[in-house]
């Protein structure tokens, strides 16, 4: 709410007050608020305060055509914009009934856990600091940096990379790009050592972290809690494996789970998410000098381009949890209606207000951080 | 999913009346109900047919049926199929039944929908404003809320000619057509104060 709109309020006589955390906070992730009434340091009751983000994307991609979304979707989630490209692209393909060339398959799945490390990266850096560890925030967000070398390589851009279209990717590995991805794989693989020695067995962290925030694999059913955040619970479950999409029944990983379902058990699932991901990227690299074929399925001239009326459910596992999009078409040249399904939109709204309920004010921060959320897929 | 999965959800959908299934592909699979018969469903899939995960609520305004379409998508972890269910309701009055008390996660999506779209969910525990906290006019994702429409009238614009426009201008070169002139059809461009 903007300053010249607030009303105050007078309160009867209580031993509870309000107190707004957020939205600029160095403990809440991005532009995002809560306001949480206290007892002492006890929260009592937490309300989410969203909308600081809001950008309108599913109204404005009923107004743009099939391919200018592309350029859209990615905004929706800024630590891990490809999944977002993929899904939309998955979305679409499936309505208009294209099938993806392998090669380009292979690509994007190199892209997406590229994406994923990054993510998880920036993920426990900004945790850690919320712990008062501001160093593994800087080691996390400094190693981020060479992926996003190799993003800036392979697609141009940094962050949000416009790289996949409906059909395939825009262009191919450049030459000796594999070479460099493996290298700043072996390079973050040396430093994983670092990291569990500076953060994820760090006793600062770890009794900091144990016990806060826990959820029970009951609750996390019940409340429609995805990706790492589930698998902290000890469910195996990953969308990239039960409900799979591009190549990704070829490859071979684990799904790395944990039981106790607190803000230590999500982080550590999260750090051996990044080695799966290392060993999927590997089998990549091994992979993709030997699957030739075009790029892309052409597609018709994508300024006129009509896609054949119907409905599409595609997911995506990403970094955070179970992104999905629902397109519908009718037949037009730009989409009938998206709507988009973040898995933040879960676990910081929902989750967040019952896990914050009986914590201290302190652990407010690393529940927030641990579920990873990211506000802009509440807002869209 | 084994023949055996499908064959028993099947027969366990048949109990649902009026309820028309095709699969889309072998996991995901569309069923199109009665409004009335959505909770009735709902209960079934989650209490007896392993479907405890809510995966989104999509809302679509088919403006020309002057209906509502939500869309309930739900995921078992078990049969690993993608039930959605579609449902029709009236536009006008727009109000429905809250889900709430079958899938803890459907009140987010009401909230969202009731605000997005103006459909009103009876039983949700908090049809209060949510992300458009400070907006009074109509709910925005409707088909007829033309968003442009509402900018033109709302915000007034700005003739923007500074001294280094007008130089260029001179020269023969400067804004060759505004974005309003382009929608046009590249009419000559207006000069708006």
């Amino acid at each position: 709410m903007r300053p010249e709109n607030y009303q105050a309020v007078n309160h009867p006589p209580s031993h509870e007050f309000e107190l707004n955390f957020g939205p600029n906070h160095p403990g809440i992730e991005g532009n995002f608020a809560l306001k949480v009434k206290l007892q002492g340091d006890i929260v009592v009751e937490a309300r989410t305060d969203a909308g600081y983000l809001h950008r309108g994307f599913e109204k404005l991609m009923e107004d743009r055509l099939w391919i200018q979304n592309i350029a859209l979707v990615p905004r929706i989630c800024v630590p891990d914009p490809v999944p977002m490209e993929v899904c939309y692209s998955l979305a679409v393909e499936d309505l208009a009934n294209i099938e993806v060339p392998e090669r380009a398959q292979w690509i994007r799945v190199l892209q997406l856990e590229l994406s994923r490390i990054a993510a998880h990266l920036f993920f426990f850096g900004g945790h850690a600091a919320t712990t008062g560890m501001y160093t593994p925030m800087y080691w996390g967000v400094a190693d981020r940096d060479l992926l996003l070398d190799l993003f800036e390589e392979l697609t141009g851009g940094r962050i949000y990379s416009i790289y996949n279209l409906p059909g395939g990717v825009r262009q191919d590995v450049p030459e000796g790009f594999l070479q460099r991805v493996s290298d700043t794989l072996d390079y973050i693989d040396g430093r994983l050592k670092d990291y569990d020695n500076l953060f994820f067995t760090n006793q600062i962290f770890v009794k900091r972290a144990r016990g806060v925030g826990t959820i029970n694999q009951q609750q996390a059913l019940d409340w429609s809690v995805t990706g790492p955040n589930l698998r902290a619970c000890g469910l195996e479950f990953d969308v990239r494996r039960d409900d799979p999409y591009l190549i990704y029944p070829q490859l071979d990983f684990d799904i790395p789970t944990e039981q106790a379902g607190d803000a230590l058990a999500r982080t550590l699932v999260r750090r051996l998410e990044m080695v799966e991901s290392i060993r999927i990227i590997r089998q990549v690299i091994k992979a993709l000098p030997d699957i030739k074929g075009p790029l892309r399925t052409p597609i018709p001239n994508p300024l006129a381009w009509r896609v054949p009326a119907g409905e599409s459910y595609a997911r995506v596992e990403s970094s955070k949890g179970e992104v999905a999009y629902y397109v519908v078409s009718n037949g037009g040249e730009k989409p009938y209606r998206v709507h988009i399904r973040g898995p933040s939109a879960m676990h910081a709204v929902q989750v967040l207000e019952k896990l914050a309920v009986g914590s201290r004010l302190e652990d407010i921060a690393q529940t927030i951080f641990s579920l990873d959320a990211c506000p802009p897929e509440v807002d869209r | 999913m084994s023949i055996a999965h499908s064959q028993n959800l099947n027969v366990l959908l048949q109990e649902i009346e009026g309820i028309q299934l095709t699969f889309h592909n072998p996991r995901r699979l569309r069923a199109d109900i009665a409004a009335e018969a959505l909770p009735a469903l709902l209960a079934l899939l989650r209490g007896r047919a392993s479907y405890v995960h809510l995966s989104a609520i999509s809302c679509v305004d088919w403006i020309d049926d002057n209906q509502f379409e939500l869309v309930y998508h739900l995921w078992s972890y078990e049969t690993s199929v993608l039930i959605s269910a579609h449902i029709r309701v009236p536009r006008d009055p727009g109000i429905y039944l809250s889900v709430f008390d079958i899938y803890t996660p459907a009140a987010f999506f009401e909230r969202d929908i009731h605000e997005m779209f103006g459909l009103y969910f009876e039983g949700s525990p908090d049809m209060s404003k949510f992300i458009l906290t400070e907006w009074n006019g109509p709910p925005p994702m409707r088909k007829d809320f033309d968003s442009e429409k509402w900018v033109m009238e709302t915000f007034s614009w700005q003739q923007y000619h500074p001294d280094w426009l007008q130089e260029l201008e001179q020269q023969g070169g400067g804004i060759v057509s505004t974005p309003e002139s382009i929608r046009a059809g590249n009419r000559p461009m207006e000069n708006k104060s």
